[in-house]
């Protein structure tokens, strides 16, 4: 275990001689009275893939900026092949957040004019343009205009232009944000080709579970580094396992687990709720399922099922900032009117669900279908949302989830098929349906330039609150996101979490049946994303529907039933234990001697979606694991591939999606 | 050199896909030539005039007819029977009052009538008094038997515009409004827009220096802006008349140096402002003011007050319109006109330096 803490790794590696090409020393960055990196440090390989993740706001632009010599650090250095960052900048690749492309310009042209801001002589240019664009697929159309690009192929194309010049260091923004997953994998595995060939990349992502694919991963949160060391590294440090409970009734369950986890009542050190299932952390598997068994038993609460697994990243991240006391405390939302409203109507619901064959539904779509013009953004959407579910709408950009929402909440008229809202089916923008909804959208639709007050009286208007109830309501908001004696600050100097928090508890501070979030989590740190859900939950635990669309696949996990959508249409639906489970095949992991070359040969026996390379390991999606593992190891042997060792791993939501999606395009 | 061409071949590629930009480019140029071509006239025409004549004679109707045989005054009716009413309700910007012992007093050698004139608009209020008086001194003259003192008559000729047409004026001040504000502002949108779309970060992240960049945004935008001027000035030969009256090197020359000029001007805002809003705000309002107010388009130089006097030594558009007057009015060519070209090249280039130096970093700022 001492070997494996993240300082003894670098000396580890220093001491085997390979070239260090980035080193950054206590690099601090400040704007104005704002530090946005305080006093980093770490090392990059050559050849190594690493990666900074955290959330925004946590400096990772910042450090970017600096390393691409664009910007000058406040203090400490940085050095680049040894030389400051702004004399190595022609050796440097740099993605930046949103590409950087000229939306005006076609696939070659911003290709030719990158590489002739970067001296690549003509004569190369051809042949590097035409090797790169065939790599990434871009070669059929390249005349094409990078506005007429979808997310993934600016992605490739930025890649492109970034590698036109052979870098030696790559540095990659937030390559992946705002593109769809299967591009995500495609890119990952592309890096992790040009990893291979020498070229060191350091890439920044707010995706945990992408972090999973570099060799080595910093921490970041608040400008600073809070740990670093591969995957294995941090699970290691982290020392606790992961168990997965499923149980009838979770929220009774919760409650009993919740009230275990006291310090020196059990092993459980942390438990966290999700739309079908609780995670638990402990130190001893073994005690804990014991204790955690007895614990249900007690209630009367039968299990369905127990699975000991490997902590997430996300559980590293947590509990790593909760130790140093950054999570902010909880407060409920404080219900009102709702009580004496909702029980009435919900009370069954709430009190004995399984009593009632059909909770009431809140939301209903039969083949709805919207066409823009010739084109057809949603094709027969059928879904069905209760009250006191959270529905998650899950897909890529411009798979249709926006549109759909928007009908589904009345905001566009529908072109075909039928919906009902609230039990209503007509005249869907009438004010009486109107109160009863609510609706926070992507940019949280708060003023920057009003002070928090000023936006909830705005919003209270809007609402047609009565007036003699503005002051409590107001009050009310306040209270809950702990910003009390703080109503006149303006709202842009709020962090990121805060404002999404006074933007929640604008939107439904009338107390609507039906909430609508159109994803709420976008730029969020994962300790408020957590606290964000935790509150949904309540909402939808006091019988609140909710539909909520997210592109973060990982926190799909929070609802209880959720959709895939592609291209418009769903292709798949359930709770997400149903999702996973209705995956056919298996997930392998394999490490092997030579990852690179053993994933070019499998690509060639299968589809290339079922390979991808994660760091050092592979994962290979097969649908007969037991024969076609054969087939894989005979393959590998015959190439004189050593297989270090082989898992099965639970597919993740992800994996799911991907596959889902993949099949359906083979099959039609 | 290399990167220079390949950053004006971008920009032109890039400028070309932009159909709005390219409309903005080309048509709004025009379109305000044409506003400004036929909108703007300083000769008072058409004025109504109103006249109550209480003698009725012969010669009184003469005398009023000679007021209405020019262009200038319009007949129209009192409205009453005071001859402020017509004045009051503003359907008249003069009344002429002739008394009723009119022809019985010109015939005994002198009379009076009473003008009444609208003083709001001062300008005007003048050019009346003078038509009124020249008229009635006209009227006099053609008197067959009156006798008059002989004094000085000044025989005028009118050199460069004998017609005094309006148009030959105008035009070519508007050249120098329209080439500086255009050019000047698509150059700085360029490069806002590559701040705020964050493709100068690509740029930054290369080793290319402010200068060659700027360089090479100037060259495309100078081409463009070229083309703008083509088009003007064919527009203004077809519909206002405007020739060349003198050989064109000036014009050539001088118009080239006044567009890079221009274009420079549109980097410098592009350099210092961070946004498009920005970039539109600072060249059309600081371009357009100063080429319009302090350039001696309309307004005469000699006008402007002490401290706003020596800003408008600054305005480029002032030396470009003296060149323009010159080609396409005065026709004197180099005399007249040696100090624009290198004037206005001056300007231009310290306005690049300071862009150049401005982006010196190739840096984000804090």
């Amino acid at each position: 275990m001492a070997s494996s803490s993240p300082s003894t790794g670098n000396e580890m590696r220093t001491i085997h001689s390979k070239a260090v090409t980035i080193q950054v020393e206590g690099l601090y960055k400040h704007y104005g009275s704002v530090a946005a990196v305080c006093g980093i440090d770490f090392e990059v390989e050559r050849g190594e893939i690493f990666g900074l993740i955290g959330p925004d706001g946590a400096g990772k632009t910042s450090t970017f900026q600096i390393l691409a010599g664009v910007m000058e650090a406040s203090a400490g250095q940085a050095r680049i092949l040894g030389r400051p960052p702004r004399d190595a900048r022609l050796n440097l690749g740099y993605l930046t957040q949103g590409f950087s492309l000229y939306a005006d310009l076609s696939i070659l042209e911003n290709l030719r004019y990158t590489a002739g801001l970067r001296k690549v002589p003509k004569a190369d240019f051809r042949d590097r343009a035409a090797d790169l664009l065939t790599l990434m697929g871009l070669e059929q159309f390249p005349n094409r205009l990078a506005r007429q690009l979808s997310g993934g192929m600016k992605q490739k194309l930025a890649l492109c232009c970034a590698l036109i010049a052979r870098p030696q260091v790559l540095l990659l923004d937030e390559p992946t944000t705002g593109v769809d997953p299967v591009s995500r994998r495609e890119f990952w595995d592309l890096l992790a080709g040009i990893a291979i060939e020498g070229v060191t990349v350091v890439v920044a992502t707010p995706y945990l579970d992408e972090a999973e694919r570099c060799h080595r991963i910093g921490l970041i949160y608040e400008g600073k580094i809070q740990q670093t060391g591969t995957l294995t590294e941090l699970r290691a440090n982290l020392g606790l396992h992961r168990i997965e409970v499923r149980a009838e009734n979770l929220p009774t369950a919760e409650a009993a687990l919740q009230a275990a986890l006291a310090p020196g009542e059990t092993d459980l050190v942390d438990l966290q709720s999700f739309g079908d299932r609780l995670d638990i952390l402990t130190a001893d598997v073994d005690t804990a399922t014991v204790q955690i068994r007895d614990i249900l038993a007690q209630k009367q609460l039968s299990l369905q099922s127990l699975e000991a697994n490997d902590p997430t990243l996300e559980n590293v991240f947590v509990n790593h900032l909760r130790r140093q006391g950054a999570d902010p405390s909880y407060r409920p939302f404080p219900y009102h009117r709702r009580q004496s409203r909702q029980l009435s109507r919900h009370q069954d619901l709430q009190q004995d669900a399984s009593a009632l064959p059909e909770p009431s539904v809140a939301i209903s779509a039969d083949r709805l279908r919207k066409v823009f013009g010739e084109f057809q953004a949603v094709k027969d959407v059928t879904l069905t949302v209760h009250y006191g579910e959270i529905y998650g709408l899950l897909g890529a950009n411009g798979a249709g989830k926006t549109t759909t929402i928007k009908m589904l909440c009345g905001l566009l008229p529908i072109t075909g098929g039928s919906m009902s809202l609230a039990g209503e089916t007509q005249n869907l923008h009438r004010a009486e349906v109107r109160s009863r909804l609510g609706y926070m959208s992507q940019k949280f639709t708060l003023y920057d330039d009003l002070t928090i007050r000023h936006n909830l009286e705005f919003y209270c208007g809007v609402y047609g609150i009565p007036r003699s109830l503005h002051r409590e309501k107001i009050e009310w908001v306040l209270e809950t996101c702990g910003l009390a004696g703080r109503e006149n600050t303006l709202t842009k100097r709020l962090p990121g979490g805060w404002k999404q928090r006074v933007a929640f508890g604008a939107s439904v501070m009338h107390e609507p049946d039906i909430l609508f979030l159109d994803e709420p989590t976008s730029g969020v740190d994962p300790l408020a994303r957590r606290q964000f859900w935790r509150l949904i939950r309540d909402f939808a635990r006091q019988g609140t529907a909710i539909l909520v669309t997210t592109h973060y696949l990982e926190e799909a996990e929070n609802c209880n039933r959720l959709a895939f959508m592609a291209a418009g249409e769903i292709v798949a639906q359930g709770s997400p234990t149903q999702i996973k489970a209705s995956q056919s095949g298996q997930l392998i992991e394999l490490v092997t001697s030579q990852t690179q070359t053993a994933s070019q040969l499998l690509k060639q026996q299968l589809p290339s979606w079922r390979v991808s390379i994660f760091g050092d390991r592979l994962h290979l999606v097969l649908d007969r694991p037991e024969q076609d593992i054969g087939l894989v190891i005979q393959c590998l042997q015959k190439a004189q591939i050593e297989i270090r060792s082989q898992r099965l791993l639970p597919f993740t939501l992800e994996d799911a999606f991907i596959g889902t999606i993949q099949r359906a395009e083979v099959s039609p | 050199m290399n990167r220079i061409l390949s950053q004006a071949q971008k920009e032109l590629a890039q400028f070309s896909r932009d159909r709005l930009t390219v409309a903005l480019a080309l048509i709004l140029p025009l379109g305000i030539l044409l506003i400004y071509g036929y909108a703007i006239r300083l000769e008072t025409k058409n004025i109504p005039l109103a006249v109550q004549d209480f003698d009725n004679s012969p010669l009184s109707r003469t005398y009023v007819e000679r007021l209405f045989a020019t262009n200038q005054f319009i007949p129209t009716p009192l409205a009453g029977t005071s001859p402020l009413s017509a004045l009051d309700r503003g359907t008249a910007k003069a009344t002429v009052v002739i008394p009723p012992t009119f022809s019985r007093d010109v015939a005994e050698g002198s009379s009076t009538v009473q003008v009444l004139v609208d003083g709001t608009d001062v300008n005007n209020a003048r050019v009346i008094q003078n038509s009124i008086r020249g008229v009635t001194n006209f009227f006099i003259q053609s008197l067959p038997n009156i006798s008059r003192p002989q004094g000085v008559i000044p025989r005028i000729r009118i050199w460069f515009n004998p017609g005094r047409q309006e148009s030959l004026y105008i035009v070519p001040g508007i050249f120098g409004v329209v080439l500086w504000v255009f050019p000047s502002m698509l150059a700085a949108i360029s490069v806002v827009r590559e701040k705020e779309q964050g493709t100068a970060i690509q740029v930054y992240a290369s080793d290319l220096s402010s200068t060659e960049w700027l360089l090479g945004k100037g060259i495309a935008y100078w081409l463009v802006a070229v083309a703008e001027a083509l088009g003007v000035m064919l527009v203004s030969f077809l519909l206002f008349g405007i020739r060349l009256k003198t050989g064109p090197v000036p014009l050539l020359l001088g118009t080239g140096i006044y567009l890079a000029a221009a274009v420079s001007f549109g980097l410098f805002i592009g350099a210092r402002t961070g946004n498009q809003n920005g970039a539109v705000q600072g060249t059309a309002i600081a371009g357009f003011l100063t080429s319009f107010l302090l350039s001696g388009f309309i307004y005469r130089l000699e006008n402007i007050p002490f401290p706003l006097s020596l800003l408008s030594n600054l305005v480029p558009a002032r030396y470009y319109i003296v060149l323009t007057r010159d080609a396409f009015v005065r026709g004197t060519g180099w005399p007249g006109v040696w100090y624009v070209p290198i004037v206005v090249g001056l300007i231009g280039f310290l306005l690049f330096k300071v862009a150049s130096k401005i982006l010196q970093r190739m840096q984000l700022l804090d």
